[in-house]
């Protein structure tokens, strides 16, 4: 299982990076979302893509509206992981797209319960 | 705190014994200040000194539900929403065709969380029903019941942390069921209307409550002995309709405890039920 | 213009936020005991909000504490050498975060800016600093109204 964790936060990439490790993951950093898109564009289509909101560049929004755009990414699980908290802005991240939303600050346990959810922990890793 | 107060190495291997074996939850050496501090709560609402007296009464005189306190007091910090989602997997998929087959159209669904914690349970059992019934509101009743007073007015508080609902509970649904109030999320008021909390002692004899269409009694039977088990087991069939359905926790069984249960494969887990005639 | 600060927000909310950054993300067993005077010399960090209610939601920790503070965010062994980038970053992601848990609590809709390191403009009058102690350190949590001059919000370095 791939996943691709997008922070502008170098602390963030690690945390959430080294989470996913946890749970078998192979892992790639992207700073923003022009450069994440620029991973998927070389060929590089995760299973799974974890998203900050407020980024440089490209913004997570931005990022998720891409991806679902193009066809060729449909297998992407896009789950938001930021600091925007408001109901109203998990409906725009829903409505633009995104499959899950984790509100930071989050724990390890919070990121395998949505994994579980999604059906996206691989096999024989406990929750 | 003082030295006649404070947890002694014997008291804090037994706390991480119980733990270890009631949760599979190692606390590691050096975590006694984390003892003293969830359980400091635990003992002071019983009256005691502080946690090396809660600790020396428990090993005097083995007390099923004060383990469990203790056990919950160390280890749930947050409750996940579909925690081992199958059995709510299952009402949705399985058990609620199977009901609405068997019953009169309207006529009541009496579902009991029957250690509901901080009513997680209960509320994800409200969500599926609402998502799924297009009368639920007035047609289920749930009953949330707990030992612990405080966790019986979290439930009906219906208020959750930031930290709790990003605990398996699916985005959709959260926007869905949930309103911001401060740095809390509250549960839809049409939610909390179906769903009654009060306290109530498994180990005890039980109030006349029912009959059940559905019991989810989860992680509960592991604190108690073998015959506490049995007795707890046919005290909640009373409760239960002939073809009601019983959901337990993935490490518990009625196998070898109460016979009075037929095992059947629902969704991907299993549930239990009434055995006919008993 | 909104309401000033002080009667958005009270103490006990700003440390409710803080406490669940600091368990998340620092450690399960961080306390952050509220309550405490000024940082003396500090490190900050900061982030924007713009809405009805615009200003400044400012971390700052004690020198003492932000080495600390950023081996623990990233689990860092103590062999592992701490770049002083990591400290900054550090500092910036937990403004971020608890900038954004306060901006939902502010009436909306706002926007968040991008966390920056520095040092933070002057607190006009709307403000409400929250202080609070980690392993002896002190720290506060500024909440600021924008002053007259227009915070300007460079965008923040990228660091790959």
């Amino acid at each position: 299982m791939r996943a691709l964790v997008i922070d502008d936060s170098r602390a963030m990439r690690r945390i959430v990076g080294s989470i996913l490790e946890g749970f078998g993951y192979e892992t790639r950093p992207a700073g923003h979302g022009r450069e994440a898109l620029d991973v998927l564009e070389e060929g590089w289509v995760p299973d799974l893509a974890c998203i900050d909101w407020n980024m440089p560049v490209m913004d997570g929004l931005q990022f998720v509206s891409a991806v679902r755009a193009n066809p060729a990414w449909r297998q992407v699980t896009l789950m938001m992981v930021t600091t925007e908290s408001e109901h109203g802005q998990i409906v725009r991240a829903l409505a633009a797209g995104a499959h899950e939303y984790v509100i930071k600050p989050f724990t390890a346990d919070a990121i395998g319960d949505k994994l579980a959810l999604l059906g996206l922990l691989p096999h024989g890793v406990p929750a | 705190m003082t030295a006649a107060t404070a947890l002694s190495p014997t008291g804090f291997d037994w706390v991480c014994q119980l733990v270890r074996r009631e949760s599979a939850i190692v606390l590691a050496p050096g975590k006694e200040y984390l003892v003293e501090a969830r359980l400091l709560p635990v003992a002071r609402s019983l009256g005691l000194s502080g946690v090396a007296e809660l600790v020396d009464r428990v090993r005097a005189r083995p007390d099923a539900a004060l383990s469990r306190r203790i056990v919950e007091a160390l280890t749930t910090n947050e409750t996940s929403w579909f925690r081992d989602g199958d059995p709510f997997t299952a009402l949705t998929s399985t058990v609620l065709p199977a009901l609405q087959a068997a019953r009169r159209p309207g006529e009541a669904l009496r579902i009991w969380s029957a250690a509901c914690s901080s009513g997680q349970e209960a509320y994800t059992v409200a969500m599926l029903l609402a998502d799924a019934l297009p009368n639920a509101s007035g047609r289920v009743q749930i009953t949330a019941t707990d030992l612990s007073r405080d966790m019986v007015a979290r439930t009906r508080a219906g208020r959750f942390s930031q930290l709790e609902v990003n605990r398996g509970l699916p985005a959709s649904m959260l926007v869905r069921h949930f309103c911001r109030v401060g740095t809390e999320w509250e549960v839809a008021p049409q939610l909390r209307a179906m769903v009654t909390a009060s306290e109530l002692n498994l180990a005890a004899p039980l109030p006349r409550l029912g009959p059940f269409d559905v019991v989810y009694l989860r992680n509960v039977l592991i604190y108690f002995d073998p015959a506490t088990k049995r007795d707890v087991l046919q005290r909640v069939r009373r409760l239960m309709r002939p073809d009601g359905w019983l959901f337990l926790g993935a490490a518990e069984t009625t196998l070898g405890v109460d016979d009075t249960w037929e095992r059947v494969a629902c969704g991907r887990g299993s549930a239990y039920r009434p055995t006919r005639g008993a | 213009m909104s309401a000033p600060i002080a009667t958005l927000l009270d103490d006990e909310t700003v440390n409710a936020v803080a406490a669940e950054v600091w368990s998340a993300l620092v450690g399960e067993d961080e306390v952050l005991v509220p309550g405490d005077g000024p940082v003396a010399d500090g490190r900050s960090a900061w982030v924007g909000v713009e809405g009805p209610w615009s200003g400044l939601v400012v971390l700052t920790c004690s020198a003492s504490a932000t080495d600390d503070l950023t081996r623990a965010v990233l689990q860092l062994a103590p062999a592992e050498e701490l770049a002083d980038e990591d400290v900054d970053d550090v500092l910036r992601e937990l403004a971020n975060i608890l900038g954004g848990n306060v901006k939902s609590l502010l009436p909306g809709p706002s926007t968040l800016g991008l966390p920056q390191t520095g040092t933070p403009p002057q607190p006009g009058t709307d403000v409400r600093p929250v202080g609070a102690t980690w392993r002896g350190h002190p720290l506060t949590i500024t909440v600021q109204g924008a002053t007259e001059a227009p915070v300007h919000h460079p965008t923040t370095e990228v660091t790959p």
